[in-house]
């Protein structure tokens, strides 16, 4: 039998039972939609937080820190359900730092492809308020080097500049909390950054200092929504008062947490092994994202759990419309045998009906699942995600498309196996006689 | 042409094994007009199968033109139904979607021809059948005449060698059953073709060159009308 000919007759089968067929295509069709949807709404979340972790951390940076396992807190590290590790004498607890020493610093200085170091600068603010004002806020208060700086995307303003005395840069959501109309009302108004001493952490005496700032940019929306951006010199200011230690950042105690710019980001994994050759810790953008990659593999597993069950109910609703059609068509079946069709012609005939059941039902799912997605973005785009216009909550890159069109044409396929070898079998005596 | 030695088929129905054929030696030589006449069980259907390719005997040997059916795989007997037998039924077994020319067509499509020309060569047999008129009407539009000459035609649409009829007039009024059978006499004349028929009516057995009866899957006695005249 032609090809051309197998798909004719399907097709026509197909018509033959136009309710029974819609039904048994529209099972699929929920399935395949489920699982393309779940799964592109996993990926755009994913994409987004890759996104905000490179925003973080650049991905041309290395951070660098004295403890080797200081940026052991992955899956299976610390308390994570893996076997307590073995320390040697002079390690540590996990999240101590401790000063890097200046041979540190100087032997990644010289390290081929670094390209600039700059102290990670530890500080904690306690509050930031508008100059007049006397509603206060949380903040988080970001020292960064210029090129950092540079990178940020401002919605209203301009960067920091190497002259910059008592600058900042303000994250946009402020610009709602302090009442204001729009970016733009922000800039070259004053802020006021509380800090106290870290020793009240620990429930010990300490003192406030108020730090008066102008804001000269704003940013553009991201999940960072407290952060004020200051330059690292005023940055390390700040932190000795913090730490209350005036040596803090100097010759005496050097930083424990460097942030190492190299040449380019196809350089950082380089940089970092070499770090970690010189017995120091490293990490890069791409460690955090693996770490977030594995938590959203798992998420995603769950999220297609529901539309792969939804697959497989649809499968048995093609195993049980074939079996009716080997009923419905035995007759037929002997005819065609008696004219001169083999088995294995008969076992195609109903293998392709089901392929093709599933084949449509994947491509329709997957349209849905895709105008969903769209019609999510629209939704989220007008209400709570107003402000991440850029951001896709629901992403369909073409292997998503290729793959559930994929799936569902396999678990078809898997369906038809029982159905076709049962009609293949059949006696074309008795299917002649068969009323 | 076609030669039985010894063919046995058996079935197991219940507890009891059932004798459909015992022991058949027959000869069938190219252009003969055989009919095969006896009671209902006596195993004239399981003959015309077994001869058809759609059953296998349980023990014998079957061959045709030197082909032997009785070790043929599937493949190879599907083959043999396509192109070298043609099937009528006494229910006509036409495909109720189907329309005349599209039924005659079914054997071209398991023979692999293409669309433009399966519509050729079944216009053609249409003609051959006299429903050169009848091309786009399904079955229930047609007459049982009518339906069984559309069989016919799906029977002759590969030119076959040999025809087997089971009973292809005990469905039809006798005036219709008459033109059917010179029909069917006309075309065994002039292709050639071997025939073989099944039926209860001794009228219809009258048109053969030689009749079979058979008896509890044996053939009990044989009368050649050419011998006989």
């Amino acid at each position: 039998m032609r090809f051309l000919d197998l798909l004719r007759s399907t097709f026509s089968n197909l018509r033959r039972r136009k309710l029974r067929s819609f039904l048994t295509i529209f099972a699929v069709v929920i399935g395949a939609s489920l699982v393309s949807l779940l799964i592109s709404l996993g990926i755009g979340t994913k994409d987004f937080l890759t996104a905000q972790i490179k925003a973080t951390i650049p991905p041309d940076v290395v951070i660098v820190a004295f403890n080797p396992k200081a940026f052991d807190i992955g899956i299976g590290g610390p308390g994570f359900g893996g076997s307590p590790r073995e320390v040697s004498d002079d390690e540590g607890s996990p999240f101590t730092f401790r000063p890097l020493t200046l041979e540190n610093i100087e032997a990644v200085e010289a390290l081929e492809h670094v390209k600039q170091i700059d102290p990670y600068v530890m500080l904690e603010a306690e509050s930031v308020k508008l100059q007049g004002s006397d509603r206060s806020f949380r903040t988080e208060i970001r020292a960064m080097p210029q090129y950092q700086v540079e990178d940020t995307e401002l919605v209203a303003g301009r960067h920091l500049t190497e002259e910059s005395q008592r600058e900042c840069i303000i994250a946009n959501q402020y610009v709602d909390s302090f009442g204001l109309e729009q970016p733009g009302d922000a800039l070259g108004q004053e802020v006021i950054v509380r800090v106290r001493q870290w020793t009240s952490w620990i429930g010990l005496p300490s003192e406030t200092e108020d730090y008066e700032f102008t804001i000269v940019g704003v940013t553009e929306k991201t999940l960072i929504s407290t952060q004020v951006i200051i330059s690292i010199e005023e940055g390390k200011e700040i932190s000795r008062f913090w730490a209350d230690n005036p040596d803090w950042y100097t010759d005496k105690i050097p930083p424990a947490i460097l942030q190492v710019k190299t040449e380019g980001s196809q350089y950082t994994d380089q940089v970092a092994r070499a770090v970690e050759d010189l017995g120091l810790g490293a990490i890069t953008s791409k460690d955090v994202l693996g770490l977030v990659g594995t938590i959203f593999i798992i998420i995603q597993a769950v999220l297609s759990a529901f539309g792969l069950i939804a697959l497989g109910v649809a499968s048995l609703g093609i195993i049980n419309t074939l079996i009716m059609a080997i009923h419905e068509r035995t007759r037929e079946i002997g005819v065609m045998k008696a004219v001169g069709a083999s088995r294995s012609t008969i076992r195609l005939l109903f293998t392709i009906e089901g392929v093709i059941i599933g084949f449509l039902g994947g491509a329709i799912g997957v349209g849905i699942g895709y105008a969903l997605g769209l019609a999510i973005n629209r939704i989220s785009h007008a209400t709570f995600l107003k402000d991440f216009q850029t951001f896709n909550i629901s992403a369909f890159p073409w292997w998503l498309i290729v793959g559930v069109i994929a799936l569902s044409t396999i678990i078809a396929l898997v369906a038809t196996l029982y159905p076709a070898h049962r009609a293949s079998r059949l006696d074309p005596i008795e299917a002649l006689r068969y009323e | 042409m076609i030669e039985l030695h010894d063919v046995w088929r058996l079935y197991r129905m219940g507890g009891e094994t059932i004798n459909a054929l015992a022991g058949i030696d027959l000869k069938v030589s190219q252009g003969e007009f055989v009919t095969i006449v006896g009671p209902s069980g006596s195993g004239k259907s399981t003959l015309l199968n077994i001869i058809g390719g759609l059953d296998s005997p349980t023990m014998g040997r079957i061959e045709v033109d030197g082909q032997d059916l009785s070790k043929a795989s599937d493949r190879e007997l599907s083959l043999y139904r396509n192109k070298q037998v043609g099937f009528i039924f006494q229910t006509f077994n036409l495909q109720p979607t189907y329309t005349a020319l599209e039924n005659v067509s079914l054997p071209l499509v398991f023979a692999k021809v293409p669309l433009w020309k399966r519509k050729r060569i079944a216009r053609e047999v249409m003609e051959t059948v006299e429903l050169s008129d009848r091309l786009r009407h399904k079955p229930n539009q047609l007459s049982g005449g009518e339906r069984q000459r559309v069989a016919i035609a799906r029977a002759l649409v590969n030119d076959p060698k040999i025809l087997l009829a089971d009973e292809p007039t005990g469905n039809l009024d006798s005036k219709t059953g008459e033109q059917i059978m010179e029909l069917l006499t006309r075309l065994n004349k002039e292709r050639e073709i071997t025939f073989l028929l099944v039926t209860h009516d001794l009228k219809t057995a009258g048109y053969a060159d030689r009749m079979l009866r058979m008896h509890d899957g044996q053939i009990a006695e044989t009368v050649d009308r050419r011998q006989v005249l």
